[in-house]
């Protein structure tokens, strides 16, 4: 199949971007969004140009390298799913692909379809982990959890940082990607004695470098997790938590 | 390239520490106003079916409104005590609305998508103007019916100097003109779309995450705004077809 294709091209993260018209005539439906990527930086370097430049690591949904936006919508027309694993079988009439960073002000483009996105680890770094002891390995059963906790912190623990959510967001938020965290982290016992500071410490960086939460929806949308909406209302939850207690824990 | 990446990595943030107010703060003082308004709106929209009671129910209704307490609080003391927190409300919910709103559009930075995922976005893109609307509408409504100036209708009765009130008749004479009841209509759907969305981004404001609570809040939601729509639309409409003379 012939896939026609505008590509975002930008040398550096100081230099003006531009589309860049491509075809791909020999396309087929089984190739992925990002395989089609690749057929075209076959066609370019055969052509002695310089390949576009793209992130991707697992290909399988799970590391959360992968995303550009196409068409409009971060990672790609199918909705909740990774750039990695959209394929142009699932592209219905589509064959015209506009092809461009995920965008948003905290993410600098640092050349072609590769952004910045350590904002989200900056956030990470600030307040989303948790103190553990280290030396020899726990008991299998010293620490309890109880199977319903373990399931739904599980499900926002799914996150895999992809950044799409603060692409599609109209106010360039990550609060999805940071209650996802802090839901997570508010329902295992580890890191318990430190829940207070962890809210306080993730919103500051997150309002540090994102912007406000005014319920689009727009997030959930593209989320290759399927994290829900209430992860937005874990933000909230927790740093209230936080102003009630008024302590570290 | 070397320096280009150097740059980015020593913390290109887009603020270096989290701005002050605090986003949280501003999105608490927009859910509590917001409530403040939405418990207004209600209550004055139960006020207002006074009018199928006739003149004399209306009339006395909102007199009472005057005397309230009285003589432990002053005339108008309730009146104007609802009306000051009810502009410092005001103040505080549209400052705040503004912040948020530029803070937004700086994090979203340079490239705006167009592509938008349904309602629950088309009701937040709707959040800014319909509250510009509905301070128009505002305006108008206070012009009309209790300073009774500019787009008020020429039959307009002030207050008589013993205190009597002609609220039924004024109500009556504004919204026989089509054009009035209209814009009466239009005001009230714009309200419910506001208190639509922005009882949904309450709940999240306020950190409501049970599933149950979650439910049973949309669906009260959507019974407060249809409340408001029908208590406070039917009015003007049964002014038009003649029902309320
Ligand atoms: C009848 C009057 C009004 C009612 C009942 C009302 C109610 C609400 C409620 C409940 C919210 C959600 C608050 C939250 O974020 O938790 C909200 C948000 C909002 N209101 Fe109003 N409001 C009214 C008037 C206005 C006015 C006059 C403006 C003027 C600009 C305005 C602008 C906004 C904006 C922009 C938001 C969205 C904020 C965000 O989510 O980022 N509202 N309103
Ligand atoms: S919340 Fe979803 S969209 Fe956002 S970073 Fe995590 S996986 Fe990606
Ligand atoms: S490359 Fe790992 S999630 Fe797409």
């Amino acid at each position: 199949m012939r896939i026609e294709l505008e590509v975002w091209r930008q040398d550096g993260p100081r230099e003006r971007g531009r589309f860049e018209a491509h075809v791909v005539d020999d396309a087929t439906p089984e190739m992925s969004l990002l395989e089609l990527l690749d057929r075209l930086n076959d066609q370019l370097v055969e052509g002695g140009q310089e390949p576009i430049q793209f992130e991707s690591d697992c290909r399988e949904g799970a590391c959360g390298a992968c995303g550009v936006t196409v068409n409009d919508v971060p990672h790609g027309p199918v909705p909740r799913t990774p750039s990695c694993r959209q394929h142009l079988r699932s592209f219905g009439a589509v064959t015209r692909l506009r092809i461009e960073p995920l965008r948003s002000a905290a993410f600098p483009v640092v050349r072609d379809l590769v952004v910045d996105r350590t904002a989200l680890d900056r956030l990470i770094r600030a307040g989303g982990h948790v103190d553990v002891m280290t030396g020899t390995a726990p008991d299998a059963d010293a620490v309890l959890v109880t199977h319903d906790d373990a399931e739904v912190a599980l499900d926002f623990a799914a996150c895999i940082g992809c950044g799409a959510c603060v692409a599609a967001c109209p106010n360039g938020a990550a609060h999805l990607f940071a209650g996802a965290k802090l839901a997570h982290l508010a329902l295992v016992p580890h890191g318990r004695l430190e829940r207070g500071r962890r809210a306080v410490a993730v919103v500051d960086a997150l309002e540090a470098e994102f912007g406000p939460c005014s319920t689009y929806g727009e997030c959930v949308e593209v989320c290759p997790a399927g994290i829900p909406l209430t992860a937005v209302a874990a933000v909230h939850r927790e740093r209230l938590r936080s102003v009630f207690r008024g302590r570290a824990d | 390239m070397v320096q280009d990446m150097t740059a980015l990595r020593e913390g290109q943030r887009t603020r270096a520490t989290a701005p002050f107010p605090s986003t949280f703060a501003l999105k608490l003082v927009m859910a509590v106003t917001g409530v403040i308004f939405i418990a207004f709106v209600f209550v004055h929209m139960i006020g207002n079916l006074k009018v199928y009671g006739g003149p004399a129910s209306l009339d006395s209704y909102a007199q009472w409104l005057r005397e309230v307490g009285y003589p432990l609080i002053p005339h108008k003391g309730v009146l104007w005590a609802l009306r000051v927190t009810l502009l410092v409300s005001l103040v505080a919910h549209v400052g705040a609305s503004v912040i948020l709103w530029a803070r937004g559009r700086r994090a979203r930075g340079r490239f705006r998508r167009r592509r938008s995922s349904g309602v629950t976005a088309w009701a937040a893109r709707t959040m800014l103007l319909g509250g510009v609307l509905i301070l128009g509408f505002l305006v108008i409504h206070l012009l009309d019916l209790t300073i009774g100036r500019a787009v008020a209708p020429g039959a307009y009765q002030p207050a008589d100097a013993d205190g009597t009130i002609h609220a039924y008749t004024n109500l009556v004479a504004s919204f026989s003109r089509p054009w009035m009841a209209a814009v009466y209509v239009v005001w009230m759907l714009v309200i419910a779309v506001h208190i639509w969305h922005g009882w949904r981004t309450m709940a999240q404001d306020l950190g409501a995450t049970g599933h149950r609570l979650r439910a049973v809040w949309a669906t009260l939601g959507a019974l407060i705004a249809l409340a408001i729509v029908l208590g406070n639309a039917l009015i003007p409409i049964l002014v038009q077809l003649g029902v309320i003379a």
